[in-house]
């Protein structure tokens, strides 16, 4: 067990430190500084005005020795200044981050509480009209685009309903009920891919699982069909289920981006791609480390749960890293 | 288990598939989309539509005769777009799906195959592929300049083909995953492990034995992962990051119709609806695919 | 299931109709709607407008525009003049021409903590504008201030090195309040950026001087005003406002709609063809302001392209499109014609200057002049080359997206072919128009001031190059030894008739050369509630907030 952490550990470790140096050289391909770009904005800025400003932001250095000094920092924990906001990248991060977690852990609970007992209901009805029903509207709620969706939902809820607000989020200070009613369009519109997705498989799980042999024993003995459905194969149905949440989770967060532009919900995913646009670098990496970082931290979340509720498996390099 | 017969194994996934109803009227209905993506510009001279000649005296124009939907916002039919639309998106979303699949089925039958050092590498390769975050990583991507790094020959105007390929790049781990699985417990099969000792070659077990077995698989999920490409590219125009104008896709069209919601509806209604029932109907044919050609399911 | 979330919604909306009407606009806060976060509130460092818009309620500069388009004292108390000899010519030390201009700061300005605003203020303000360490966007006001001279707490003397037309104005110049800032400033010139008191305690009273200060910030999200007690001019009338940053445009109408915001901002909000879709809708329940603004919209040619070298073709492709038509028909006219660079609101347009109507027949015989005939697929040609240029545009803007559709199929109808390949905004500006590397056609617009001299756009000193650094803003690489004279005359050769003249000859030159095609003004649109009176839009870079105080509600 120990081992098998502190192996997974250093893998994780490997992968952010390659995906940093892609990320890096990956924005450093991307054409115009901010300097070209302030230069062409400002009629009066000259030539020496963007060398000064160059110097001053450190891009006049060749890009792998600003990535040295980038890692030589954030190694001891300095992760540098943020350019587009002018502070030290954890401030700027932290607020963003806890925003979209509050928006992902509650559209995840929601989806989860909707999609388990859905998913449980069409397994123990299939091929019947439930089953049908259920998994038109999961299909559904996969394919709608997101901002489609987004901008429905304001236009046909938050406009006529003038107490579901369009957009923006709760300031600090205020009350719990005020947080959820900023809350409730854009966890709507996350839960519902989620929903549909969660279900689905939840169904195909339990029917798996319904289809095994020690469920034929449960039959076989005369246990009642609920008993059955409960007791044997929703336990078993459960275990996928974790491991495809673990692993969404890293997906959720950059996915967050649609539903964030469309309510000015100020989170990781819109943080990153206006890092990425603007050209802020320290910022951009860092976010996107932190979303690496969150999808790894799933995957070994995953394995760990899988091996306290699964008895019979037990923890060892799996060689496909979940 | 061994090889089924092939006659009879057909006849029982082909009489499965038929059953499923939704699945076969998706099929229907993406076979339509595909034959009217084809024959798009003689569909159009047909009905005597064009979706780029722009009217200023006829700006969102409701739907009429000339104009069985309407015009847009530049006063080209909006019929005639959804029709040229969907070249770009269904293109999108097939090439690039195929792109991945064959990247992924490589990839997976080499790992599962070879084993050892090969594996481990690959492996981390998709491990770390897929803990990308994937919108973000697009993002950069997208905004690359591709004469920069020697792929000029990809940066055609509409930016398609660019597409195509940074979404390929970040597709194929899933395909893989599934292939080097399924190889795995092949490499054990008896009809493998003889072949092996009649001494073919590698190359040749994994065309025979190995690809015919995991081709199931790969239609399944490869399927499956065309309607999130088709999504994908609409996100993407909604960052302003997909096909560029004045090449139609439906992605472009749901986008630009999003400021004029409040006096023309009907502008986001269609492309929303045509993205829907393309991804809708590609999802219920995966699913019935997988139903009639996944052996697990058949265990009850 | 179906029967409960039918419940819900309707529980839902009984409970909010009885809440709506609380919503109503009220004096204690005005909610303001716009379409970009500031990244700093710095008056200094980046010049974007969304900061540029938060600021103007809560400082004010020594000079602006107003409304009217003219020149005025907002800290001082009046312009400085060569007539009244408070503006003084003079050599520099150096022997170069320079001009010593002198102001007086209002009396009773003080800082929102009640710490008069003197002349020390004005001192450290120059001193952090020039120190190279500090980092500043833009640093040529700064160099141009040779030193400050002060007398007393409110007069000051700037000597400048240069004698240009436009000393009058000191917008450039943004003033700090050395009580809190210098401290800051002299633990390091390198880190002041980012330790100042404006990111780091935006909401200290002292730093701020206008009708309101800032009250609390919500990064990323939105910033609260408050009346500042220490104001000295006329009281505002709203006790608070919230400027609330929204960038989806849809999603910013539809907050106006939801009531969640009470107006969207004219500088940083819809654009026309946006504002007018809304407007067929919700236009009786709002006030939709229409104001053609300085932001000029145009295609630069690229003029080593052996094509648009001759300037036959560059005149029959202005001939060649309807801009009437097109401004009449997708912004129902709310965005003047540019005939030339020069905004007619400007007291220096010359309404004479020729104009170019729609005349595809002149545009074909100027082609046909210049040896592009007809082909047979309806493209021209010229030796076995086709007319084919490409246009490039940023892409996601969508009103740019659609004029150049636009454009594209007017070109076509007299047989020239446009390929459109648009970049985002970052590659466009940061590499393809900056390093001249677009092949033909590029469009795009430039934001000015009034009266302001076409220096760095058209001089031929400010063709951007390898060996200047790609320095300088004429990316057609327009280079006219009569055009350099007028911009030197225009800016150093003060005389009032002489300018009068010379602007018409600036004019004319351009639309003869045509080094790029003019297209329109953009509009900015205010939408206000009803009761919404005192805003008068502006249309330059000095928003419409510096005169907030005059903002009220009429029953």
């Amino acid at each position: 067990m120990i081992h098998y952490l502190t192996h997974r550990l250093i893998h994780s470790f490997l992968v952010l430190l390659v995906v940093s140096f892609a990320s890096y050289g990956l924005i450093g391909l991307m054409p115009g500084d901010p300097i070209d770009l302030m230069f062409s904005a400002n009629p009066e800025m000259t030539a020496a005005d963007a060398e000064r400003l160059r110097a001053r932001y450190d891009l006049d250095r060749p890009i792998l020795a600003r990535y040295a000094s980038w890692l030589a920092g954030a190694l001891q924990g300095d992760f540098g200044y943020s350019r587009l906001y002018q502070q030290p990248v954890g401030d700027v991060l932290m607020p963003r981050l806890w925003a979209t977690f509050q928006l992902l852990g509650i559209s995840t609970l929601l989806a989860l509480a909707l999609a388990i007992p859905l998913g449980v209901w069409a397994a123990a009805r299939h091929n019947r009209l439930t089953d049908y029903t259920i998994n038109l509207v999961c299909f559904a709620g996969i394919s709608v685009p997101p901002f489609w969706l987004a901008l429905l939902l304001i236009a046909y809820i938050a406009v006529p309903v003038s107490w579901i607000p369009a957009g923006g989020m709760a300031e600090s200070g205020e009350n719990g009920l005020e947080h959820l009613r900023h809350m409730l369009l854009p966890v709507a519109a996350l839960s519902l891919a989620s929903i549909g997705s969660f279900t689905r498989f939840m169904r195909g799980a339990m029917l798996q699982s319904l289809g095994q042999d020690y469920m034929r024993t449960a039959r076989a003995k005369g246990a009642h069909p609920l008993r059955q459905l409960f007791d044997h194969a929703l336990q078993n149905a459960l275990l996928p289920l974790i491991t495809v949440i673990a692993l969404s989770f890293g997906t959720l967060f950059s996915g967050a981006l649609i539903t964030e532009t469309i309510f000015g919900w100020s989170g990781m995913g819109r943080m990153i791609y206006e890092a990425v646009m603007g050209n802020d670098f320290n910022l951009a990496l860092v976010g996107l480390m932190v979303a690496t970082a969150f999808t790894l931290a799933g995957s070994i979340l995953a394995d760990i749960a899988y091996a306290a509720l699964d008895p019979r498996i037990t923890l060892q390099d799996r060689g496909n890293g979940g | 288990m061994t090889h089924p017969t092939p006659l009879r194994r057909g006849q029982r996934i082909r009489g499965n598939f038929l059953r499923n109803r939704l699945a076969v009227l998706s099929l229907f209905i993406l076979i339509l989309l595909v034959l009217t993506a084809l024959t798009g510009p003689h569909l159009l001279a047909l009905l005597h539509l064009d979706g780029f000649e722009t009217d200023l005296f006829n700006l969102k124009g409701p739907p009429g005769p000339g104009h069985p939907l309407g015009t847009d916002e530049l006063g080209r039919d909006v019929l005639a777009r959804l029709i040229l639309g969907s070249q770009a998106s269904l293109s999108v979303g097939l090439i690039t799906a195929l792109t991945a699949a064959i990247l992924g089925s490589i990839i997976g039958i080499c790992a599962g195959y070879f084993g050892g050092w090969l594996d481990s590498l690959l492996m981390r390769l998709t491990d770390g592929v897929i803990a990308l975050p994937l919108l973000p990583l697009l993002i950069v991507l997208s905004a690359l300049d591709f004469d920069k790094i020697g792929l000029g020959a990809f940066a055609d105007g509409s930016g398609l083909m660019r597409l195509v390929m940074i979404i390929s790049l970040v597709a194929w781990p899933t395909v893989a995953r599934l292939v080097r699985a399924e190889t795995l417990s092949l490499k054990q099969r008896e009809f493998v492990v003889a072949a092996r000792a009649q001494g073919a070659t590698p190359f040749f077990i994994m065309r025979r034995h190995i690809f015919p077995n995991v081709q199931a698989s790969i239609v399944i999920a490869t399927t499956l992962s065309i309607g999130n490409i088709i999504l994908l590219e609409s996100v993407l125009s909604f960052l302003g990051l997909g096909i560029r104008p004045p090449t139609p896709s439906w992605g472009t069209m749901l986008t630009n119709a999003q400021d004029y919601i409040w006096d023309s509806p009907n502008l986001a209604l269609w492309p929303g609806l045509a993205i829907f029932i393309t991804v809708i109907a590609f999802n219920f044919l995966g699913d019935g695919l997988q139903d009639a050609l996944d052996p697990k399911q058949h265990q009850q | 299931m179906i029967r409960l979330i039918q419940t819900v919604i309707l529980a839902l909306i009984g409970v909010s109709s009885l809440i709506s009407d609380a919503q109503a606009i009220s004096k204690e806060r005005l909610t303001i709607g716009i379409s970009q976060y500031p990244s700093t509130l710095h008056p200094a460092f980046d010049s974007m407008l969304a900061k540029t818009y938060v600021v103007a309620m809560t400082r004010r500069p020594i000079t602006a525009y107003d409304p009217d388009w003219k020149q005025v004292c907002l800290l001082c108390t009046s312009l400085p003049s060569l007539d009244q000899g408070t503006a003084v010519p003079e050599l520099t030390q150096d022997g170069q021409e320079g001009l010593a201009v002198q102001y007086e700061l209002l009396p009773d300005a003080v800082w929102g903590d009640g710490t008069p605003i003197t002349t020390q203020d004005v001192l450290f303000s120059v001193e952090m504008g020039k120190d190279p360490a500090s980092g500043v966007d833009n640093a040529e006001q700064y160099r141009r201030i040779d030193r400050v001279e002060i007398d007393g707490d409110k007069r000051f003397t700037l000597h400048l090195n240069k004698r240009t037309c436009d000393y009058q104005g000191l917008s450039g110049l943004t003033l700090l309040p050395r009580h809190i800032e210098k401290p800051i400033f002299d633990l390091g010139a390198a880190e002041y950026r980012q330790r100042t008191a404006y990111d780091t305690d935006s909401t200290n009273p002292g730093l701020w001087h206008g009708p309101y200060r800032i009250a609390k910030v919500t990064p990323g999200q939105s910033i609260l005003l408050q009346r500042n007690p220490h104001w000295w001019g006329k009281s505002p009338y709203f006790d608070e406002i919230e400027i609330r940053a929204i960038e989806n445009t849809a999603a910013l109408t539809a907050n106006l709609l939801a009531g969640d915001i009470d107006m969207i901002a004219g500088e940083l909000g819809l654009s026309v063809d946006q504002a007018l879709a809304f407007q067929e809708r919700y236009g009786d329940d709002y006030q939709i302001i229409y104001k053609p603004s300085l932001v000029y919209e145009h295609i630069d040619l690229n003029l080593d392209n052996p094509i648009l070298k001759d300037v036959r073709v560059r005149q029959a492709l202005l001939y060649g499109i309807d801009r009437s038509l097109i401004t009449e028909r997708l912004f129902q006219g709310k965005q003047p014609v540019a005939q030339s660079n020069v905004n007619p609101l400007d007291i220096r347009y010359d309404p004479d200057i020729p104009h170019y109507a729609y005349d595809p027949d002149k545009a074909a015989g100027l082609l046909d002049q210049a040896g592009w005939v007809m082909g047979a697929d309806g493209i021209r040609q010229k030796d076995g080359t086709a007319l084919s240029l490409t246009l490039q545009t940023t892409a996601g803007n969508k009103s740019r997206e659609l004029v150049q559709q636009v454009l594209q199929n007017q070109w076509k109808q007299i047989g020239i072919d446009i390929r459109i390949e648009n970049e985002p905004p970052r590659v466009l500006f940061g590499d393809t128009i900056s390093k001249r590397r677009y092949p033909a056609m590029a469009m795009y617009a430039w934001m000015s001031a009034p009266e302001s001299v076409p220096r760095t756009t058209l001089h031929s000193q400010e063709i951007p190059q390898e060996d200047n650094a790609w320095a300088g803003q004429n990316y057609p690489g327009y280079a006219s030894p009569e055009m350099d004279k007028i911009i030197d005359g225009l800016e150093f050769d003060c005389d009032e008739a002489k300018q009068e003249q010379l602007w018409t000859q600036m004019q004319q030159l351009y639309v003869t050369d045509l080094p790029v095609l003019p297209l329109y003004f953009r509009s900015d649109t205010y939408i206000l509630p009803k009761t919404l009176s005192g805003l008068t839009p502006t249309g330059h870079q000095f928003p419409s907030p510096l005169w907030v105080e005059d903002w009220h509600l009429v029953p």
